[in-house]
């Protein structure tokens, strides 16, 4: 019933139309503004406002989200009712990842000059909101999944933020703070696997889960991309510079299949970065187009084959072409509605 | 031994490095080389000589740039981002100078240990070998190497020499003199550069400059030392308005117009962090591309741009307006090793930030700096 409540009472926010059909399935309720419990097609998680404005020629391409979900739409791979909306990540939610000092102060503006410049953004009280819906619809993501088997964000992968401190374009770990709210939302513990295929590695995630049993990282990075000082995951793969498609391609598959076997996950959380791709600025390998997708279908299909829920989010790209990057990030949703075809969710 | 907080420390100032550098340069590619180089000299718009200095044999290699960073727009289609050797070949003793010959696959090269100068070969598509097809007698007893300067001309010549009093052009197919600066002091030379077709600087590491025609016998027009010091560095601007920068080593910096070299166009007073002694220390260099702008290494450990618009007759100090701190950063051992230094640094003849750096552990990086100011 209090879940009722929190969706009704968000009357500013959802308008009449969208209440149509909204059901409570087993009591299960989301951190959203719009659920679309009535769509049978593979969920998406966005928000507009997982963007915020940048210095101009800021590195980071902030664009790019908007953007996965527009060409998402206009290519037609999905239609605007599988889009469901995520809340803002609350301080409770965060809290039990990040620390309680960082927290007041990244939400307060109380970040100083050297640790912004770690984490590569300027403060403002945009990407401080911005985080937040991000990390919001990673929780989704992986709330939608346990209840539909898959789900998509069209951000998130924020795997180089720490309790304390942000790093790398990332100021608060999604991943951690879902895998930890997911973690601890049943009445027994969930195991979640975090599947890290972003091209430089889960650092942040791996020492927030280094102790927790129920929570297993796997990351898949090259060794001589940032981060330099690397943490340990449950289990790290590190690669080689110049790695293509096939080889890339085998070494997941030989790590994936006995990980689900042994640790036997309730949720997986997939972060299908696209930064391994030959055309990326940063990252060190050679991924093609096909590589990726093949990447994504193969860890969506296995995942999903064992009946395991799976929520993807898209992980890290640097390009200054935004055109194209959206084009790469959309390449584990186009993937994922394979997986949902072919599977007949 | 490296204790492990210490490893720690070292990867945490690599990785603030790493994301710093997202922000200050547009592009940014690093390249290991199995010794170090103190010389990198352009041979195409693409590609670059660098060559090793140690006393036994040498490697003298020809890289081709990172193709990302020459694609610019379409970035997309090079995956390259690696520099690629070219071409490669031995010389038997140091390359301390090495000058491409303009409009031909000649290179000419110096060992600084005595004036006699080297030919080379850099080869065609058809081979990967550099190799040695002559050489030509140095024109003084000298112990100190010579400068060498090279333009584009009909036939290939080469102005080269260790002293003052010993600089010569010479024709490579003959071995003619074609030339020979009539001065009588035999001060050692920091470098040697053609502003024109005809007309060269012959600067002396005393400071004095020569402006000299190779059209004319006549003598030079000499400039004395500009300040108080026993070492400087030259360098003058392409262009019409031809501006000469000399630089001391304790960072007294002066700026002349090359007509009027008696005087002084402007001046100011650079930081010094390490101690310079050698010529072969320090590098100064006017950007090609970008007006009033000038670099230097050698003065600290990394490469500085400096911007002349604001600087005064008056000498003022002057900060600068980048600073490329990647050699000292990747370089960093606790080990007790010592420092490592720029050993030289080039800009890129046409786009307007890019330049290439070499240090003393084998590094070379190329960037493309963002202007501080537009940020």
């Amino acid at each position: 019933m209090t879940c009722m409540k929190r969706i009704f009472s968000k009357t500013r926010r959802i308008t009449v139309g969208r209440l149509v059909g909204v059901t409570l399935t087993s009591g299960r309720c989301f951190h959203a503004e719009l659920v679309r419990t009535e769509s049978s097609g593979l969920p998406i998680v966005h928000h507009s406002k997982y963007v915020c404005d940048l210095p101009a020629n800021h590195r980071f391409p902030m664009a790019k989200f908007p953007r996965v979900l527009h060409c998402l739409l206009q290519d037609q791979v999905i239609t605007e009712r599988q889009v469901w909306v995520p809340e803002i990540a609350s301080k409770d939610l965060l809290g039990a990842v990040h620390t309680e000092d960082y927290l007041n102060n990244f939400i307060s503006g109380r970040i100083n000059e050297q640790e912004q410049r770690r984490t590569g953004f300027p403060w403002s009280e945009g990407i401080v909101r911005r985080c937040r819906y991000e990390t919001g619809g990673t929780v989704l993501a992986a709330e939608v999944a346990l209840q539909r088997g898959l789900a998509c964000s069209t951000a998130g992968g924020t795997h180089h933020a720490f309790p304390s401190y942000g790093s790398g374009f990332c100021l608060l770990n999604d991943l951690a703070v879902a895998a930890k709210y997911l973690m601890n939302s049943s009445s027994r513990k969930r195991k979640v696997l975090i599947v890290d295929l972003d091209v430089h590695q889960g650092d942040g995630t791996a020492f927030i889960f280094k102790d927790e049993p129920s929570v297993f990282t796997f990351s898949v990075h090259c060794g001589k991309n940032f981060p330099v000082r690397k943490q340990q995951s449950d289990l790290d793969i590190s690669v080689e510079d110049g790695l293509e498609d096939k080889e890339y391609l085998s070494t997941v598959a030989e790590h994936l299949p006995w990980l689900l076997e042994t640790f036997r996950p309730d949720l997986l959380l997939y972060d299908a970065g696209v930064d391994p791709h030959w055309e990326d600025e940063l990252g060190r390998l050679r991924l093609t187009d096909q590589g990726l997708y093949q990447r994504d279908h193969y860890v969506m299909k296995t995942v999903v084959k064992r009946g395991i829920p799976i929520a993807t989010v898209i992980g890290g790209g640097y390009s200054r072409d935004i055109n194209k990057l959206a084009l790469r990030h959309s390449i584990v949703h186009r993937a994922a509605t394979q997986v949902w075809r072919e599977c007949g969710m | 031994m490296m204790g492990e907080t210490e490893a720690v420390e070292i990867d945490d100032i690599l990785d603030d490095w790493f994301i710093e550098s997202l922000k200050s340069y547009k592009d940014l590619h690093v390249y290991q080389l199995e010794h170090p180089t103190q010389i990198i000299e352009w041979t195409s718009g693409k590609t670059v000589c660098v060559a090793g200095y140690s006393s036994g044999k040498n490697e003298i290699l020809e890289l081709r740039l990172p193709l990302k960073l020459l694609a610019d727009e379409k970035k997309g289609l090079c995956a390259e981002r690696d520099f690629k050797v070219v071409h490669g070949g031995f010389s038997e003793g140091p390359v301390c100078c090495l000058r491409h010959i303009p409009g031909t696959r000649c290179a000419v090269t110096n060992d600084g240990l005595n004036s006699d100068l080297q030919l080379w070969d850099l080869g065609a598509d058809d081979t990967d070998v550099i190799r040695k097809t002559g050489s030509l007698p140095g024109t003084s007893v000298s112990q100190t190497g010579s400068r060498i300067a090279a333009r584009l001309s009909s036939s290939p010549e080469v102005l080269h020499g260790a002293q003052s009093s010993a600089v010569q052009l010479t024709q490579l197919g003959t071995g003619q003199t074609l030339y020979r600066l009539e001065v009588d002091s035999t001060e050692p030379l920091s470098s040697l550069k053609f502003v024109s077709e005809t007309a060269f600087l012959a600067s002396c590491c005393d400071g004095t400059v020569y402006l000299a025609d190779t059209r004319t016998s006549a003598p030079p027009q000499a400039s004395p030392p500009p300040g108080e010091c026993t070492l400087w560095w030259t360098d003058a601007s392409a262009g019409p308005q031809c501006r000469v920068i000399r630089l001391s080593s304790s960072g007294q910096a002066v700026v002349s117009d090359l007509r009027n070299m008696g005087g002084a166009v402007c001046r100011a007073q650079l930081d010094v962090q390490t101690s310079p002694r050698k010529p072969e220390d320090v590098t100064v260099a006017w950007a090609p591309a970008l007006d009033g702008c000038f670099s230097v290494s050698g003065l600290s450990g990394l490469v500085q741009i400096y911007d002349t618009a604001g600087w005064r007759a008056e000498p003022q100090d002057a900060s600068p307006l980048f600073q490329h701190a990647g050699h000292s950063v990747s370089s960093q051992h606790g080990d007790g090793s010592a420092p490592i230094f720029i050993t030289t640094h080039v800009w890129h003849p046409e786009r307007p930030r890019t330049l290439l750096s070499a240090a003393s552990d084998g590094s070379v990086h190329v960037w493309d700096w963002v202007d501080p100011q537009t940020n």
